[in-house]
């Protein structure tokens, strides 16, 4: 009986406060009831988020500072009356004038009743907030609540709020209170309007209504339901689609970088260099010590140390490739395999040398602002900066050094002593000159991939092998001396990665993509667009 | 005629090498046996004699066929992990004991299909047919299709790496992160006895005898001398009329075999196998102990491999930070002086410098 | 008389350069072919075809009548009896010059191999050196033992790639000695060369290759005298 009667008051609260413009609070009750135990303080509090649409607002500002208080613990029941504690002094609870402090404890919030309490201090607030940040922080405390609160609240407050972008948000979250509006046009209007913003807690809005008494009784509602569902989740498809190819777009774009340097030096030279994960490593290196420069140096410039890293970790990872070139690659020009073990032990070398001067510790960047966040384009998928900062990256990378190969006279080097050694030699092109700065260029490309990754992923010294083995398949499945061979292998063998992982695991994405090539090389032998010719 | 006295010595000094080594094996087994060494010398005679044993099957197709694999981790793995299942299905048989790879794979007993390798042949028939199977397959589709060279190289090492991942995961059903251990029986007698210690190191320091010498044989016959054919100029040879497929199979199935032999035997030394051997850095490795001790030459394999971990073990003890630094000097050392390896360390003169530079071992055409 | 080998419409393709280009020719038993023509005219693309190391995009050749070519391994080409020698010498520098000779007599020497290789030795003059490396051998020694390990077969159609390239004018003569020994009505010989008195000295007949294609087919003499060979040939 208790709780029926309980129940009464409480839809009658909610009655009361639909379509009844500024009902006063009847404070002192309210105050009275916060203080009579848990029911009384549940009742208050549903009093108060009912009545918020309707409240002047003096009685806004009152029912915040209330609930304030309340969840505070700085309110005292008293025998008579309840005051609000604050530095400046009492207040009484229901009049806000000063009063003698009352003797008593602070009622004590159930599991229960806290969320009631939040929420009826979230609904004062939004009307009697301060700043836009304050509406806007209440706004989403009852966002997670909207679908069980009146409609009147968000129209109310969306027509007061000053804030255009506020505004609107408050809109949007009213349209889930509409969701139990006792008007069914209502309702399906609110179904259709929340489906048109697919997104995962859409889908979780419209599909609680399923079991919504209106849905076995109202056919139109029940076809607006499904409808809804329906086209969310057709959208839902299509995001994590999205989703995943952006991902696989971003990984790509890193193994672009990683590989192309690589192919280069094998169609040029014949030799892989396995130190070129740590190339990879070295660049990102770099890129922290350029942060950590800035941050020492100039704090202005922090927030673009990645731009203004590029030409450093470009000519750093570059030098340190030609010094490579020029110590150990170039002596063991007929031994392209021991050239693999001459490397393999400097990539040694170089991870050990980090290790044990800078540590083995994941390195802490800053994320600059213009890459922090990232555009809701359909349903949960969102164009991140940080990995858009990665594409766009690599594809600036693609066109330069298409450029560098096609238009200046090292790149017309390159392509001459690639495609015959002895007769460029011959007709004067110091090919071992070439075969240095293309070293350089290819080592200060994977410097680049090393910094492209910095926003993404996890930097530290044995990060390089992470990304080296799909290089190489890049490398072998791409062919050598173009490209294009590069840019499709690197896609294929990203997206392929990305595309399989969620379904069988990374392992049997990596399985898989080993396998591919190996098929693969039963009928292109030498990859995807290697130029033939006859036996030299 | 001086040219060819220089020749005949070259090959004669191969010999006394070879001769030298398989002397020096069989005097270990011998000191392995008469005892007066500590149960931790004979355990590490035993590992060093399976390094060298992987070290002499990549050998064989390294310096001898030119093809450098650098995923040799992956056979040698398999030998382990046939011999860690024979190990625990023997442990399990003799002392009841549950081993811990029940417990952390939430199984209530051994996989039932493991049954038939509790018998020893049948694990020992099982470690080298299974690196055979392998090899076999993806030599052929490497072969046939003509990946060789570096392109070979990068692929095994891919596949070394793929299998790492694999075997890390607890799905794949061997042991994942933690491998096999806590074996308690080997042969019949509980594994921390002496004489296991013994029996286990004069048999991989006999296995590794036979080999260098079945090999040794081998390479000065025909079969050798075709394979050095393969790596000189493959298509000379197929022009030839030999099918250089069969050829490069067969060397590379054999090496495998080895290998697995090596892992088979190394295993119960150790008491352990986990996913680690199958790590890139390890089979990259393997490639160093032959660059180091000088490839095609197979006593060179054995040398470096002994050398390059009495070194790591030494260290490992000491200065375990220091040992990649070393590692790495190392490697760079003999790629640039040395391109034979160590064994030229004896005859390195400035006059015969440009000749060995001239004779080195070049790698196979592409 | 059979023809050795019959060429039919071939053409060979590197990406968008064509090499041969539906060429046609068919070259007799006891026959010596020379073959000729400017850089890039194809002659080492149709040694290549015919000894199985490049395919061909159309055409076929057919050995003896009977075996077609183009679809053969290059294993089962050399047994069958083609054998041909590189353009660059390639011998198996970290064997003996003896060693070289014997694989050139293929997987089943048979009980007279050793002899049949020390006889191939005499005749390429190599027998003092039969225990030397080839990689130690001077180029001339190295483009004669590359003849010896393909003529010890004792091949049907023997393909010579440039066999006096950066030979001296006495290494010269001996070669076009050896190779007027090598003729035989059993055995059609294919010379690629650029020395044109060589190949008039060697040859029966010679076909003139320019842009895969045959421009003219007679003899050495009359080839010097055709107005269209004497047009892009002698690059007037």
């Amino acid at each position: 009986m208790r709780m029926g009667r309980r129940l009464g008051l409480l839809l009658l609260a909610f009655g009361a406060g639909w379509g009844s413009p500024a009902l006063a609070y009847d404070r002192a009750q309210i105050a009275t009831q916060a203080c009579s135990g848990a029911a009384g303080l549940s009742e208050a509090a549903a009093t108060l988020t009912a009545g918020a649409s309707s409240a002047t607002p003096e009685d806004a500002a009152w029912a915040a500072r209330l609930t304030g208080a309340l969840l505070d613990k700085t309110i005292r029941c008293g025998a008579g009356a309840s005051t609000i504690e604050s530095p400046s002094g009492s207040v009484d609870a229901a009049t806000l004038a000063k009063a003698a402090p009352a003797e008593g404890p602070a009622p004590v919030l159930s599991l229960k009743n806290r969320p009631l309490v939040e929420t009826a201090r979230a609904a004062a607030t939004l009307f009697a907030g301060a700043t836009a940040g304050d509406r806007a922080t209440a706004l989403r405390a009852l966002e997670r609540r909207a679908a069980s609160l009146p409609p009147e609240l968000f129209e109310t407050a969306a027509a007061r709020e000053p804030d255009a972008g506020l505004k609107e948000q408050i809109l949007g979250v009213g349209q889930s209170a509409l969701l139990n509006s006792p008007d069914v046009a209502k309702r399906i209007a609110a179904i259709e309007r929340i489906a048109a913003q697919p997104s995962r807690r859409a889908e979780t809005q419209i599909a609680a209504l399923k079991s919504d008494p209106a849905y076995a009784k109202q056919p139109a509602f029940a076809a607006a339901v499904d409808a809804g569902l329906a086209s969310i989740d057709r959208w839902l498809r299509v995001s994590s689609v999205a989703n995943t190819l952006y991902n696989g777009l971003s990984f790509a774009s890193i193994l672009f970088m990683a590989a192309v340097g690589l192919a280069i030096i094998f169609g040029l030279m014949g030799v892989i260099n396995l130190a070129q994960g740590e190339f990879i490593m070295l660049g990102a290196y770099v890129t922290y010590a350029v942060q950590e420069t800035l941050r020492a140096v100039a704090p202005g410039l922090l927030d673009w140390y990645l731009i203004l890293a590029i030409p450093v970790v470009f000519l750093v990872v570059a030098a340190v490739g030609v010094a490579l070139e020029a110590t150990l690659v170039r002596r063991l020009y007929t031994r392209p395999l021991m050239t693999l073990l001459a490397t393999w032990a400097v990539s040694l070398l170089i991870v050990n040398l980090v290790r044990v001067g800078v540590g083995t510790q994941n390195l802490q960047f800053v994320t600059p602002s213009w890459l922090a966040g990232g555009k809701l384009l359909v349903g949960d998928f969102i164009v991140t900066w940080n990995r858009l900062f990665a594409i766009v990256f690599a594809g600036v990378t693609l066109v330069a050094t298409w450029a560098v190969l096609k238009r200046t006279p090292l790149g017309l080097n390159i392509r001459a002593v690639t495609q015959n050694r002895a007769m460029a030699g011959c007709i004067g092109v110091p090919t071992r000159r070439v075969d240095m700065m293309a070293f350089g260029l290819g080592s200060g490309l994977a410097g680049l991939a090393g910094l492209a990754l910095c926003p993404i992923y996890n930097v530290n010294p044995q990060m390089g092998s992470n990304f080296v083995i799909d290089s190489f398949m890049v490398v072998v499945l791409g062919g050598v001396g173009t490209l294009a061979g590069t840019v499709v292998a690197a896609l294929g063998v990203g997206q392929i990665n990305v595309l399989i992982e969620p379904l069988y695991g990374a392992v049997a994405a990596k399985v898989i993509v080993l396998l591919m090539i190996v098929g693969f090389l039963q009928w292109r032998p030498e990859g995807l667009y290697a130029v033939k010719g006859r036996r030299k | 005629m001086i040219a060819l006295k220089r020749s005949l010595l070259a090959r004669a000094a191969d010999d006394r090498m070879v001769v030298a080594v398989a002397l020096a094996l069989a005097a270990t087994a011998a000191v392995v046996v008469v005892g007066g060494l500590s149960g931790y010398r004979v355990n590490t005679i035993g590992q060093l004699a399976c390094f060298a044993l992987l070290a002499l099957a990549l050998d064989l197709i390294w310096g001898y066929a030119g093809i450098l694999s650098l995923g040799h981790g992956l056979f040698f793995a398999i030998g382990g992990y046939v011999v860690g299942m024979h190990l625990l299905e023997r442990s399990v048989a003799e002392t009841g004991i549950t081993p811990d790879i029940v417990q952390f794979m939430g199984w209530k007993a051994l996989p039932g299909w493991w049954g038939p390798l509790e018998s020893f042949p049948v694990a020992l028939v099982a470690a080298m047919g299974v690196s055979f199977a392998v090899a076999f397959v993806f030599g052929w589709a490497s072969f046939r299709s003509r990946v060789s060279g570096v392109y070979f190289a990068i692929i095994t090492q891919a596949l070394v790496y793929v299998a790492m991942l694999l075997m890390f995961r607890n799905d794949t059903g061997f042991g994942g992160n933690n491998g096999m251990t806590g074996f308690q029986v080997a042969f019949g007698v509980p594994i921390q006895d002496p004489a296991v210690t013994k029996g286990l190191a004069l048999a991989s320091v006999l296995v590794l005898l036979a080999a260098l010498v079945g090999c040794r044989l081998l390479m000065i016959g025909r079969f050798g001398r075709l394979l050095v054919a393969t790596r000189d100029d493959e298509v000379r040879l197929r022009s030839l009329g030999y099918e250089t497929l069969r050829l490069k199979l067969k060397v590379w199935c054999l090496s495998a075999v080895l290998a697995a032999l090596a892992g088979l035997l190394y295993v119960p030394q150790v008491g352990i196998i986990n996913p680690r051997v199958l790590s890139p850095e390890l089979s990259i490795e393997i490639a160093v102990w032959c660059a180091i001790g000088g490839r095609g030459r197979l006593a060179g394999a054995i040398i470096g491999a002994v050398l390059v971990n009495a070194v790591k073990f030494a260290l490992s003890a000491s200065l375990p930070e220091l040992w990649p630094f070393v590692l790495a000097a190392l490697v760079i050392v003999v790629a640039l002086i040395f391109p034979n390896g160590l064994l030229d360390l004896g005859k390195w003169k400035p006059t015969l410098l440009s000749r060995a530079r001239a004779l080195e071992p070049r790698d196979a055409t592409p | 008389m059979t023809v050795a080998v019959l060429v039919e419409g071939l053409t060979v393709e590197f990406g968008r350069f064509r090499a041969l280009n539906d060429l046609s020719l068919a070259i007799d038993y006891g026959e010596v072919r020379g073959v000729v023509g400017p850089n890039g005219a194809g002659k080492t693309t149709l040694l290549d075809v015919i000894s199985g190391v490049s395919r061909a995009k159309a055409g076929r050749v057919l050995f003896d009548e009977t075996m077609e070519l183009t679809r053969a391994s290059e294993a089962e080409i050399a047994r069958s009896g083609v054998r041909r020698k590189f353009q660059k010498p390639s011998v198996f520098e970290a064997l003996t010059v003896r060693d070289n000779v014997a694989i050139g007599l293929g997987a089943k020497p048979g009980a007279d191999g050793p002899e049949k290789v020390a006889r191939m030795l005499e005749t390429v003059g190599l027998t003092s050196e039969a225990d030397r490396l080839a990689g130690e051998l001077a180029h001339g020694q190295k483009q004669w033992l590359e003849i010896a390990m393909v003529v010890v077969a004792e091949p049907k159609v023997l393909m010579l790639d440039e066999p006096v390239a950066g030979l001296t004018d006495e290494e010269t003569e001996r070669t076009a000695a050896l190779v007027k020994a090598l003729r035989s009505p059993g055995r059609a010989i294919i010379v690629v060369e650029h020395d044109m008195d060589f190949v008039e000295r060697i040859s029966d007949r010679v076909t003139v290759l320019h842009e895969g294609r045959t421009l003219f087919e007679g003899s050495m003499a009359r080839a010097r005298a055709d107005a269209a060979v004497v047009d892009v040939y002698l690059g007037r």
